[in-house]
């Protein structure tokens, strides 16, 4: 081989590991971004997947927080959760609440990638009964006849959660009161 | 024969063994994965803080960023948004020195100007620590309030979680 014969072949070498490591940090980052973007909807799918109505509303009433607790995250021990996953991709999703809590409760809504899109709370519905028709970012093949003064509300995505929360200051004393207010939670397909 | 294999050599960018592009998938994946979890492991070095306490502003938020909407799926997932509650957690001591459950701390100031406030521990698997006495936290409702206006708290080892002790003296005199 001539020293221009090895000149060139040394160059050929150089850019041809020039793209390799380019094509590689190019498709790391494209790998690290999508990383990113997806956690938050694999775990929100995973939590809805998870979640097993226990009454015909389509609520899940959990049990009091406690260390046995490891379904989600930084549980609070001072709040009596209620659960609704919902899919309002076919039809409209009513949700009813009359809480008589002594002190704050809170109905949140979020989307599949876990944004909290709507919150209601003791003090904005002032002691009236909770009524939201939540509408789903698709098209309905028929569009749904919604119940006189209810809350319309956008989700931006057809799946997610329904968070209820009712802030506890002694469980075993306020028991009836507490678990009256969550049970009046319902989450039902408008039809 | 030498130019021949001169001429093949100068083509290879377009002949990447399997071999090799197969192992720079895999690198690229790796460092993809990797470098994402090293940015997400940050915590709350993106959000606000003051002392040991971080607060992730756009915890909840449909504005969130990539990086603070995945941070706040690992270890705050179904957070409120910041309209309604904030969150503030400390992972360190005022000291700067990671929280270790075999440590005492004395938690101590006044009371959040929030309608309601609590103050939990948890595991470093963002769980809470089980009890005997089943304590996880003191809140705005039960935490006693000293004649100044604040209140103080330790926990540890041999206390329950989060007992009222505001005549209880700094840690580093505790024998």
């Amino acid at each position: 081989m001539t020293q221009a014969q090895s000149s060139a072949l040394v160059n050929s070498r150089r850019r041809l590991w020039a793209w390799r490591i380019g094509a590689t940090l190019a498709l790391a980052g494209a790998v690290h971004v999508v990383a990113v973007w997806a956690l938050p909807r694999v775990i929100m799918g995973r939590v809805l997947s998870a979640a097993q109505p226990e009454r015909t509303s389509g609520v899940f009433l959990p049990p009091m927080t406690d260390a046995s607790q490891r379904r989600i995250v930084m549980p609070s021990p001072d709040l009596l959760y209620a659960t609704c996953a919902f899919d309002v991709s076919t039809q409209p999703l009513r949700i009813r609440a009359d809480p008589k809590a002594p002190r704050y409760w809170s109905i949140a809504l979020y989307a599949d990638n876990s944004d909290n899109f709507f919150v209601i709370n003791d003090r904005e519905a002032a002691g009236k009964p909770v009524d939201i028709v939540l509408i789903g970012p698709k098209a309905y093949a028929r569009a749904p006849v919604l119940p006189v003064g209810a809350t319309v509300i956008d989700a931006p995505s057809s799946r997610g959660l329904l968070l209820m929360r009712v802030l506890v200051a002694d469980y075993a004393a306020e028991k009836s009161v507490l678990e009256a207010a969550r049970a009046s939670l319902s989450c039902e397909a408008l039809r | 024969m030498s130019s021949r294999r001169v001429t093949a050599e100068a083509a290879s960018p377009r002949r990447i063994g399997w071999a090799t592009g197969l192992g720079l998938v895999l690198l690229a994946t790796a460092l993809g994965l990797g470098s994402a979890w090293l940015v997400l492991k940050r915590g709350d070095a993106f959000g606000a803080h003051a002392g040991p306490w971080r607060a992730n502003l756009l915890a909840g938020s449909a504005d969130a960023d990539l990086y603070s909407r995945a941070r706040v799926a690992v270890g705050g997932l179904l957070a409120l948004n910041r309209a309604e509650t904030m969150y503030y957690v400390a992972a360190t001591d005022s000291d700067g020195q990671p929280l270790q459950s075999r440590c005492r701390y004395r938690v101590s100031g006044p009371p959040p100007k929030a309608r309601w406030w609590s103050l939990t521990a948890y595991a470093e698997d963002y769980y809470l620590f089980p009890n005997e006495q089943r304590r996880y936290s003191v809140n705005g409702l039960n935490a006693a309030i000293d004649d100044k206006g604040g209140f103080a708290l330790i926990s540890g080892p041999t206390d329950p979680a989060w007992r009222a002790c505001p005549g209880c003296p700094h840690p580093a005199t505790v024998a």
